[in-house]
């Protein structure tokens, strides 16, 4: 399954021993959230290109759920308020 | 006849009438009274405002009862009303305590936040010079995300967990009364999709972005 590469650390690594362990941000599909509305928020929340946005929206769409982002646990808590806010469920945690 | 969001210049324009618009503000308003900080719903004594405000019963099989809604495991949010709970989901599945401690510290700010797009909402439809709709760029962010949680709150309302079923409500409203609230309910939902649809795919972003 092809899903979200990890994004560029800003840390130095092992500065931080958080930075080990990624953690990732999953967005689960629901009924009532529209596929143009999905790529909107994901071109707009994270400058994904068009063709990465429609990647992961049609990754939540037929698998139920995309990482649609990776890093440090405060990033991926940023993340998920910012795409709640949004209207999108959005959970984080740590990637097994 | 309505007619959806299309990009003009750095504003996006529709047409709905006084009756579309009023449709569409009277739910912004109610989901407004849900999300805002510290506030309660009222009852309205409209049947489908209370439907809506999760207060009056859809009948016809649906039910909007707590104990047939909250999911496993629930917290005090999910227990106090199934469509804010949508609106504020688990944040972490794996870890309750880490989703508690989510809810704590982004609650208020997320209802802000939720509560402000659906003012400026409010503000640039109720302002529509006759049936024209005419959105800045600010105003058409805030309304495509108010749009999604009006839609997210009826339907939750009418039950809407799986994409199963919102192909089951569709058939159900074929073989009901057109008068009754939940043919009507859904009638309001597909409008909605709609108009949300035009204007989401009017507010794409150009193609190119970062793929890393």
């Amino acid at each position: 399954m092809s899903l979200a590469p990890v994004e560029q650390e800003e840390a130095s690594a092992g500065a931080d021993a958080s930075v080990d362990v990624p953690w990732i941000t999953l967005v689960w599909n629901d009924p009532v959230n529209l596929m143009s509305y999905v790529t909107y928020v994901f071109q707009s929340y994270f400058g994904y290109s068009r063709a990465k946005a429609e990647r992961l929206m049609m990754d939540v769409h037929h698998k139920g759920r995309a990482v649609v982002s990776t890093g440090p646990r405060e990033k991926m808590e940023i993340d998920t308020e910012a795409l709640q806010g949004y209207g999108l469920w959005a959970t984080f945690q740590k990637d097994e | 006849m309505a007619r959806g969001f299309q990009r003009k210049g750095s504003t996006y324009a529709a047409k709905l009438d006084d009756a579309e618009r009023g449709v569409v503000l009277g739910l912004m308003e109610q989901v407004l009274d849900l999300v805002a900080p510290d506030l309660q719903p009222t009852t309205s004594g409209d049947p489908f405002d209370d439907i809506v405000a999760g207060l009056g019963s859809l009948g016809a099989g649906v039910s909007v009862a707590g104990e047939d809604q909250v999911p496993d495991g629930a917290d005090a949010l999910t227990e106090r009303d199934p469509a804010l709970a949508r609106l504020l989901p688990t944040a972490n599945r794996e870890d309750e305590q880490a989703a508690a401690e989510f809810h704590r510290l982004t609650e208020h700010s997320l209802r802000t936040t939720k509560a402000r797009n659906l003012r400026i909402a409010i503000e640039a439809l109720a302002g529509a010079e006759r049936s024209r709709v005419v959105l800045t760029e600010q105003q058409a962010i805030a309304t495509v995300v108010a749009l999604t949680d009006v839609r997210l709150v009826l339907g939750e309302r009418l039950g809407l967990h799986t994409d199963e079923d919102v192909e089951r409500m569709e058939a159900m409203a074929e073989e009901l009364d057109p008068d009754e609230p939940v043919v009507y309910a859904l009638a309001v939902y597909d409008f909605l999709t709609w108009l949300q649809e035009t204007l989401a795919t009017a507010m794409l972003p150009d193609p190119a972005g970062r793929e890393d």
